[in-house]
C-alpha cells in the first residue's frame, strides 16, 4: 500500500541487557518500516522495550544488534529525530520560547533564524502569546504542548513520542489527542508515538504495532484504516470497536 | 514583608523584656548587662569602653568577606572538576573526606604557626571551616540531574561543556546557593575563631580583650556586632538568591532562616 520508500527502517533490533543474574533480553527481534508522514504507534504491556526501542532510535542506548537505516545510509538521529518525553522536561529558568530553541542551541545553529520559527510553532501547539512565560507558570497539559514545539523546531522528519500524555488526566489527554493530529497533519512529520493506551494508539495511528510481554516478539502490525480526519465519534464506531478486539485478543487479554 | 516586621516587632519585644528583667532583678552588670547598657558602649565612647569599633568592625568584615570569595571560588571550582573527570574525582575525594574530618578548627594554631598574625591566617582558618559545605552541595547539585533532562539534550548530540553550561550548572544554582548560605555563616566562625587565638584587631580580638577586664557591656555589644554582621550578610545573600533563581517558585514570606 506505500509506493515510496520507507523514511526509517528497523531490521531484526534486539537489545539484550547484561545483568549480574545474567542476560536480560529488553526488545526481542522487531522488525518494521515507517513511511514518510505516516503515524505509527507502539502498544505493548510495560516492560516490553517500547521505551528501549525509542531510545535506541534516537542514539540514546546503543543496540545489541540488528540494522536501524534511512535509504541505506546509517540514521543521524541528531538531525532526524524530535524528542517528546513522559515528562515535558523544561528547563524552569528558561522562558517558554528559550525552551523550545534549546535544540537550535545545542546544534549549534543560528538562533536568529528560528526565533519566528518557534513563534509559530508555539502558535502551532495553540501557545501563541505564552512566549515569555516561564515554566512554572504553566499546566501540565501546556507544558507538553511546549515540549512538542521544542521537538519540532530543527525540522527533524522524525518525531518519536514516549508516552507523552500519559501524566495528564484523561480530558487533558483526550484534548492533546484532538491537537497532536492536527499538529501532525499541518507540520507534515511521521510520528512513532510510544503508548500502553490501546484507544489512544488506534484513535491516533495508520498503524498500530502490537508488541508482546518480555522477550518482546512482534506480534502484529495492524493497519487502522479509520478515516480521517478523524473525530472523537470515530471511536464508538464499529469498526473501532473490531481493531480494539483484535488488539486485545494479540495481547491475549480477551 | 508583613512576615519581616512582625519578626523584627518579636526581636523588641525580646529586647524589652531582657532590659526589664535586668532591672527589676537588678543582675549586676559585669553578669547580664542591659541591652541599653551594651549599645551605649558602643555609640557612647566612656573611658572604660575607648575602643575603635570602625576598625574592628573593619578588619572582621574584611576577614569574613574575603574567606567567603575564595571559598566560593575555590569550592565550586573544585565541585566542577570532581563532577567533569572521574578520575579527578577518585583521585580528590579521599583527601576532601580526611579533610573533612579534622576538626577544622584544631587546626588554626597551625595556620598562626605557618602565616604568622592577622588578616592572612584568619581569612584562612575561615576558608578551612567554610570550604566543604560548598564543595558538598554543589558536587550534591551537579549529580541531582533528572537522568532524562540529560537524554534530552544528548540525543541532539550535546557536548559535555553544552550539558554543563546548559543544564547541570543551572540546575545546581539552588545547591550551590544554600552552599553559600552555610560557608557564610562558617566565615563569620572561622574569622572569630582567629581572632581569638592571636589577633590585634577585630571583634573577637575585643571579645577576649574586654573578657580580661571583666568588661561584660562590651563583650556583649561585640556579640551583638558579630551576629549583626552574619545576619546582613546572610540577608545579602538571599536576596542575591532570589535575584538569580527568579524562576523557582516563590515560597511566601521570604525567609528560610
Amino acid at each position: 500500500m506505500h509506493g515510496n520508500t520507507p523514511l526509517l527502517s528497523i531490521r531484526e533490533l534486539k537489545k539484550v541487557y547484561k545483568t549480574r543474574e545474567g542476560e536480560l533480553e529488553a526488545l526481542g527481534s522487531v522488525t518494521f518500516d515507517i513511511y514518510p508522514q505516516e503515524f505509527v504507534s507502539i502498544v505493548g504491556p510495560s516492560g516490553c522495550g517500547k521505551t528501549t526501542l525509542l531510545k535506541i532510535i534516537a542514539g540514546l542506548l546503543p543496540k545489541t544488534s540488528g540494522e536501524i537505516f534511512v535509504d541505506k545510509k546509517q540514521f543521524d538521529p541528531s538531525r532526524e529525530v524530535g524528542f517528546v518525553f513522559q515528562k515535558p522536561l523544561l528547563l524552569p529558568w528558561r522562558k517558554v520560547i528559550d525552551n523550545v530553541l534549546l535544540p537550535i542551541e545545542i546544534l549549534k545553529l543560528d538562533k536568529r533564524n528560528y526565533i519566528e520559527k518557534a513563534r509559530a510553532l508555539l502558535e502551532l501547539v495553540g501557545l501563541s502569546g505564552f512566549e515569555n512565560n516561564y515554566p512554572n507558570e504553566l499546566s501540565g497539559g501546556m507544558q507538553q504542548r511546549v515540549s512538542i514545539a521544542r521537538a519540532l523546531i530543527h525540522d527533524p522528519k522524525l518525531i518519536l513520542m514516549d508516552e507523552p500524555f500519559g501524566a495528564l488526566d484523561a480530558l487533558t489527554r483526550e484534548r492533546m489527542n484532538l491537537e497532536l493530529l492536527r499538529i501532525w497533519s499541518e507540520s507534515q512529520k511521521t510520528i512513532l508515538f510510544v503508548t500502553h493506551g490501546i484507544q489512544e494508539a488506534i484513535f491516533l495511528s495508520d498503524r498500530v504495532i502490537i508488541l508482546s510481554a518480555r522477550p518482546s516478539r512482534m506480534i502484529k502490525a495492524l493497519d487502522i484504516e479509520l478515516p480521517r480526519p478523524r473525530t472523537m465519534e470515530v471511536r464508538s464506531s464499529a469498526e473501532f470497536g473490531v481493531y480494539s478486539l483484535e488488539v486485545y485478543r494479540c495481547l491475549e487479554l480477551t | 514583608m508583613k512576615l519581616l516586621l512582625r519578626r523584627v516587632g518579636y526581636f523588641f519585644l525580646f529586647l524589652l523584656f531582657w532590659q526589664v528583667a535586668v532591672m527589676v532583678l537588678g543582675i549586676k552588670e559585669f553578669i547580664i548587662p542591659s541591652p541599653l547598657k551594651t549599645l551605649s558602649h558602643i555609640f557612647q565612647p566612656t573611658l572604660a569602653a575607648k575602643y575603635q569599633w570602625p576598625l574592628h568592625i573593619q578588619a572582621t568584615l574584611m576577614e569574613i568577606l574575603l574567606s567567603f570569595l575564595i571559598t566560593a571560588i575555590s569550592g565550586n571550582l573544585v565541585a566542577l572538576l570532581i563532577s567533569w573527570s572521574r578520575a579527578l574525582k577518585t583521585l580528590i575525594t579521599p583527601i576532601i573526606v580526611f579533610f573533612n574530618s579534622l576538626p577544622k578548627i584544631a587546626l588554626a594554631p597551625l595556620f598562626l604557626l605557618w602565616f604568622g598574625y592577622g588578616l592572612l591566617p584568619n581569612t584562612l582558618i575561615a576558608v578551612l571551616v567554610a570550604f566543604f559545605p560548598i564543595v558538598i552541595n554543589t558536587s550534591t547539585g551537579l549529580e541531582q540531574v533528572d537522568e532524562d533532562l540529560l537524554n534530552l539534550v544528548r540525543y541532539l548530540g550535546a557536548t559535555k561543556g553544552q550539558i554543563y553550561v546548559k543544564i547541570k550548572i543551572p540546575n545546581a544554582l539552588p545547591y550551590i546557593f544554600s552552599g553559600f548560605k552555610i560557608s557564610a555563616t562558617m566565615c563569620v566562625v572561622g574569622s572569630i575563631v582567629g581572632e581569638f587565638i592571636a589577633s590585634d584587631k577585630g571583634l573577637g580580638y575585643l571579645l577576649k580583650d574586654a573578657q580580661a577586664f571583666i568588661d561584660t557591656p562590651t563583650m556583649f555589644a561585640c556579640l551583638l556586632l558579630i551576629s549583626l554582621l552574619g545576619i546582613l550578610f546572610f540577608g545579602a545573600l538571599s536576596l542575591l538568591e532570589a535575584r538569580v533563581l527568579y524562576w523557582m517558585p516563590q515560597t511566601t514570606g521570604g525567609g528560610k532562616g
